[in-house]
């Protein structure tokens, strides 16, 4: 997402561009990040979210965004219906207050179809801007602005060598790259922010080459949101 | 992103290659998105052409919102342009009703421009088109006008959150008048530091405006806010082009109203814990509004 269209747009359903729209992109970033289809999901909501959910649609955003409607779909309105319609499985709780989180905090808590659980940890900080701070266990800092790639792998010399080596064969600049280790030798993670725009059907080779290197056990490939 | 962080460099920009702000905003976009300008330039026609949608179904719309707290004060604005104690002139009346019909539809779950924030989407529209409709300003104009906002804007995003809850509504209504405040400057033809004076001037009389939103609704007192901004708005960058200077330069103001931001108490930060959203008529109507809502939660 780029300066001046992060301002002056996005073109977005109402009310509110931190809580409804905010709240769609959210969604989708949580959707992106699991992957696969998702079985049921909890939305713990914090602060300001808790408070005027219903009010701002929050509620109806984040349906929306978990069944993949973009900001500027008219069937936000009939989100209810429409997860009915889809059969989404889901339940909404407000918990009012926690000085750990910013204003705006939604905790998804999604059982994935094959049962896998996954929690994904998301603020709205305005004007439809959002950011994910953690992912289970990984404290994370993804903004949905650069496809990125989550690589989680045993902990050991050389893996940032490989990881880069097999971006670069594909002539991809990288726009940032961080790593954090969870326990010594044992597991680590790394995101990798690419430059936008890639080719469709990029992040899916990525994937699949990543999945070539030794000790990598698991590869995420989160696209970018849209505008 | 832009490589402004802040407005003292962009007007050094601006100075040194002979541009206006507009086109220094631009030239940026093009480099940091990688995009073409072409491509850039109808992304904002789109965008223009949304705002001008928005507002025409406003105007027309009787709807109320999905509360029922707001809608049709669009259309009462319009039909006021002919009553004989209409003494504001007919560009004002028509600032007022566009402001007032970006924010009912935004209220009725319909689409509009997020301008900074779906909060503050009116009063740039409101100038812009009520400037089209009246004034006759070009399309090519109005683009110009709505880079200028947007770049004012992504400045200020960059030095203080820009949302009710992180700041209160002077990062929403205010900032969005600032926008506007700069965008008719442009659109009007005068100098990349008198966009600047009429956005900080601007930005200075909505300094300290709390966000206390009737239930949590962004329609009391969102609406008549709007309503509002893009007059003052205009009233701003008509103090500009008639050489009115911001005392306290832009980046300063911008900063104090961050400062103020954070200093705002919680109540009065979109939490309706205060403010307007405390009053008795609005309590006795958030309590209505709750227990609809629970018995029907697929209706609101
Ligand atoms: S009062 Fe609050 S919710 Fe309403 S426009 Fe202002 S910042 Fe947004």
């Amino acid at each position: 997402m780029s300066g001046l269209f992060d301002i002056v747009g996005p073109v977005m359903v109402g009310p509110s561009s931190s809580h409804t729209a905010g709240a769609v992109r959210l969604a989708i970033l949580a959707r992106n990040i699991a992957q696969k289809p998702i079985q049921s999901v909890r939305f713990d909501l914090y602060n300001s979210f808790a408070k005027t959910y219903k009010g701002h649609g929050t509620d109806r955003g984040l349906l929306a965004g978990m069944m993949g409607f973009s900001v500027q779909d008219d069937r936000i309105r009939d989100a209810y219906s429409w997860a009915e319609k889809l059969h989404l499985e889901y339940e909404m709780l407000p918990i009012e207050s926690s000085n750990h989180f910013s204003p705006n905090t939604v905790v998804f808590k999604m059982i994935l179809e094959d049962g896998e659980n996954l929690t994904v940890v998301g603020h709205s900080i305005g004007g439809g801007k959002v950011y994910v701070s953690k992912i289970n266990d990984y404290n994370v800092s993804l903004k949905g602005e650069f496809p990125t790639l989550l690589l989680f792998y045993k902990d050991q010399p050389g893996m940032i060598w490989q990881a880069s080596k097999v971006i670069a064969e594909k002539s991809i600049n990288i726009a940032s790259l961080t790593c954090t280790r969870r326990k010594r030798g044992i597991e680590a993670f790394m995101s990798i922010a690419l430059d936008a725009p890639l080719p469709s059907g990029f992040l899916e080779s990525f994937r699949e080459a990543f999945r070539q290197i030794p000790d990598v056990y698991s590869v995420r490939a989160i696209d970018q949101l849209p505008l | 992103m832009s490589d402004f962080q802040s407005f003292d460099q962009l007007l050094t920009y601006c100075q040194e290659r002979q541009n206006s702000i507009w086109q220094a905003a631009l030239t940026q976009e093009v480099e940091d998105s990688g995009r073409t300008e072409e491509a850039i330039l109808n992304g904002i026609h789109q965008l223009v052409a949304q705002m001008r949608a928005t507002i025409e179904s406003g105007i027309a719309s009787d709807d109320p919102s999905m509360s029922g707290l707001s809608g049709g004060d669009a259309k009462r604005m319009m039909a006021f342009l002919q009553d004989s104690n209409c003494v504001l002139s007919p560009l004002n009346i028509r600032m007022m009703a566009y402001g007032l019909a970006t924010l009912e539809e935004n209220s009725r779950m319909r689409k509009i421009v997020a301008c900074p924030t779906a909060g503050g989407s009116g009063s740039v529209p409101a100038v812009l088109i009520a400037l089209e409709d009246e004034q006759k300003v070009s399309r090519e104009k109005t683009v110009s006008g709505l880079i200028t906002a947007g770049c004012i804007g992504e400045i200020v995003s960059k030095r203080m959150h820009l949302s009710g809850a992180a700041a209160g509504c002077q990062a929403e209504v205010g900032v969005a008048s600032g926008m506007a405040a700069g965008a008719m400057v442009e659109m009007l033809g005068g100098s990349p530091q008198q966009v600047l004076h009429a956005a900080a001037i601007s930005m200075q009389n909505l300094m300290g405006l709390v966000c206390d939103p009737v239930a949590g609704l962004v329609e009391v007192p969102c609406v008549v806010r709007n309503g509002l901004s893009g007059v003052q708005a205009a009233a701003a960058a008509t103090m500009a082009l008639a050489g009115v200077k911001s005392f306290i330069p832009i980046d300063e103001v911008v900063d104090a109203m961050a400062e103020i931001g954070k200093l705002m108490p919680r109540q009065l930060k979109e939490s309706a814990d205060g403010g307007l959203a405390q009053t008795p008529t609005a309590r006795a109507f958030t309590n209505r509004f709750f227990q609809m809502s629970n018995k029907a939660s697929n209706l609101y």
